[in-house]
């Protein structure tokens, strides 16, 4: 053994061999393990659950129930007076947080469909980590224009169907478009987030006992993997990948027309729907780094399928998007700047030097500055901690420019007697409600959906493979797809 | 008159399953007659067989139809069904009516894809399959609709190029 040993190391090249042993290392399409193994990792992440898992989603559910419960139940007991919404302004943190989170929810799509349709390979072990941030975050998105309503109990008024007087909502509003977005993308979005599962929960019932096997069972359909369940999911999945993009794109410019089509200063911008859209990937994107430093550093085994080219890969994706957004950003700013409006140029100085100038400030460091100064750097994209950091300040300047988009703006309009300052009230307590529901919502998710989906790896895996050219060992990808 | 078989045989790879599949037609199995079963999206072409039938993409542009149709419904008959006059302004107008037609329209395509696939797999179907949990961790599993008579020829035949087993299939309940 000793001399066949010696014999291989005699005849290897050491260079070579260590470059091939660093990719290997480095990428996981490379470093395959055989299938079973891997179901086996993503099954035991899923149901090896420590004491200080229960302990944070007991602390989360107590949240929930007093943020969420407590404060909803007195607001709607007490009437919308004890939210901080007042004249000149009907729009506080509630429609913030609508935007924050249908901003979070475009993550999941642009991972997983935006870089299938351009086969990016690095967004394989994550895609459904993303997706189920779109289900969880239009789910809080929802939950915020409820909110909103005050008489929540009158919300299938918006439904498009006519009143005892004939009336029907109106279609050429953009919040009659909302309703219609918002909720074709929370059914695409959680069809397309189930339909690549499919094969993972037939996994996951072959694996499982008691009851978790009769859940996997039901939700798995009687899949079996044939040729032609493959065929039909595989088609299905390829027209979604490409269908649900506008979809996505859509909702957050009609999102963004709320404010556009409001002949408003600072609203009333033809280039709000772009705008808007990058925004929302700025968050999306940042939020999805952050989920998965937390699953990779708390879940069993997800250090093998999120590896430091996963943060490297998202580093890189949260940079160009920022430099996008500055973009936009200025472009809104500057042409609202030169035209001179008087109203305009008193809302553009209330924002920078008003009450909440700090909140301006800190959305440009934060958004701009943080993000171009870090993330150019290679190590500092690979490093769990610091790509956290810099996720958590993009999302928070996020939020930032949402509530000076929203509120802040409202306060000085056309009619100097109603310049008012919003004061929020039982909008905070809420916002954390709807903050620690979708931690909570994330968190039991993963302990019943596989978080990485196995197949997509394995398929990858397939897929790849090194090929000499010369001295040097390169990565090459054959398309299985087609 | 020879009795009907289900056989099972288990590859551990897609390359033996692919000769496999060209071996049972050598022994004069029909492909209608073999149906693969993997825990990955192989395609039909790297197993050398005919592409799968599938009426998703008929589904999907029949709801995109019924979508359009809906979305102008609400954006074109309900204002003129029900007309409010605002402001002296038209009861229809084109660019406000476009978002209401696309999203319906994605909306009917989206779904009725998603519909397609569960009425084309037979989905849900609890039912006892033919199945083997190997199937998800990799194996490829190939189902053989055979006469007795072929048996123990097929058996040998697949043994030859690869197959880890070859048995009688049984439905269980999965």
């Amino acid at each position: 053994m000793a001399v066949l040993a010696d014999s291989t190391k005699s005849f290897a090249h050491p260079i070579e061999h260590d470059h091939e042993a660093h990719l290997r290392e480095e990428h996981l399409m490379l470093d395959p393990r055989p299938r079973g193994e891997m179901n086996a990792m993503v099954m035991e992440a899923m149901t090896t659950t420590s004491w200080k898992f229960w302990a944070v989603a007991a602390f989360l559910a107590v949240v929930v129930v007093i943020c969420l419960g407590y404060y909803w139940g007195y607001m709607i007991t007490s009437g919308l007076g004890v939210a901080g919404i007042n004249r000149p302004i009907y729009w506080g943190i509630f429609l913030v947080n609508t935007v924050f989170w249908i901003g979070i929810s475009h993550a999941g799509t642009f991972v997983s469909a935006l870089l299938k349709v351009f086969k990016a390979e690095f967004r394989r072990p994550f895609t459904r980590a993303a997706e189920l941030m779109t289900t969880f975050g239009l789910v809080q998105a929802g939950l915020s224009i409820f909110m909103h309503m005050g008489r929540v109990w009158l919300s299938y008024w918006l439904m498009p169907y006519p009143n005892e007087r004939g009336l029907w909502p109106n279609f050429h509003s953009p919040l009659a478009w909302d309703f219609l977005a918002i909720n074709t993308y929370l059914l695409s979005s959680t069809m397309y987030l189930f339909m690549p599962l499919i094969p993972d929960l037939a996994m996951a019932r072959d694996r499982s006992t008691g009851w978790r096997k009769s859940l996997y069972r039901v939700l798995a359909l009687g899949f079996r993997g044939t040729e032609g369940e493959w065929a039909h999911l595989r088609f299905a999945m390829n027209l979604f990948a490409f269908a649900i993009l506008p979809v996505m794109f859509s909702v957050h410019t009609i999102v963004s027309w709320d404010f556009a089509a409001a002949m408003r200063p600072g609203w009333s911008s033809t280039i709000f729907g772009p705008y808007f859209v990058i925004g929302a990937l700025q968050s999306g994107i940042s939020a999805v780094a952050m989920v998965l430093i937390v699953v990779r550093a708390t879940m069993k085994n997800m250090k093998y399928f999120i590896r430091p080219e996963h943060l490297d890969a998202l580093g890189k994706l949260m940079l160009i998007i920022s430099m996008a957004w500055a973009y936009f950003f200025f472009n809104d700013y500057l042409v609202q700047w030169y035209n001179g409006d008087k109203w305009t140029d008193l809302l553009l100085h209330f924002h920078e030097e008003g009450p909440v100038g700090w909140m301006w400030l800190a959305m440009l460091f934060f958004n701009i500055a943080v993000p171009w100064a870090t993330l150019w750097n290679k190590s500092i994209r690979r490093n769990p901690t610091a790509l956290f950091a810099i996720g958590f300040f993009v999302n928070v300047a996020m939020w930032f420019e949402r509530y000076i988009i929203v509120p802040t703006s409202l306060s000085i309009n056309r009619f100097p007697f109603t310049y008012q300052f919003y004061k929020p009230g039982v909008e905070i307590p809420l916002s954390f409600g709807t903050l620690a529901l979708f931690i909570l919502l994330y968190m039991l998710a993963s302990r019943i959906i596989p978080l990485v989906p196995v197949w997509e790896v394995q398929e990858g895996q397939m897929a790849h493979s090194l090929k000499k050219f010369g001295n040097e060992s390169i990565i090459t990808i054959s398309d299985l797809e087609e | 008159m020879t009795d009907k078989k289900m056989l099972l045989a288990i590859f551990p790879d897609v390359n033996p399953a692919a000769v496999g599949i060209k071996t049972l037609r050598e022994l004069g199995i029909q492909d209608d007659h073999v149906d693969v079963i993997s825990g990955l999206p192989i395609t039909e072409a790297m197993m050398g067989r005919k592409k799968h039938p599938s009426h998703v993409p008929t589904i999907a542009f029949g709801g995109a139809v019924v979508g359009f149709v809906l979305g102008g419904l609400l954006a074109f008959w309900t204002p003129i069904s029900y007309p409010i006059n605002v402001g002296g302004q038209p009861i229809i107008s084109g660019p406000p009516s476009v978002v209401v037609l696309f999203e319906l329209t994605m909306l009917g395509m989206l779904l009725s894809t998603f519909v397609g696939v569960f009425l084309d797999s037979k989905f849900p179907n609890y039912e006892p399959k033919e199945y083997v949990t190997e199937v998800s961790d990799g194996k490829i599993a190939l189902l053989i609709d055979c006469l007795g008579d072929d048996e123990d020829k097929i058996i040998s035949a697949l043994t030859n190029v690869g197959a880890e087993s070859v048995r009688q299939a049984e439905a269980h309940q999965l």
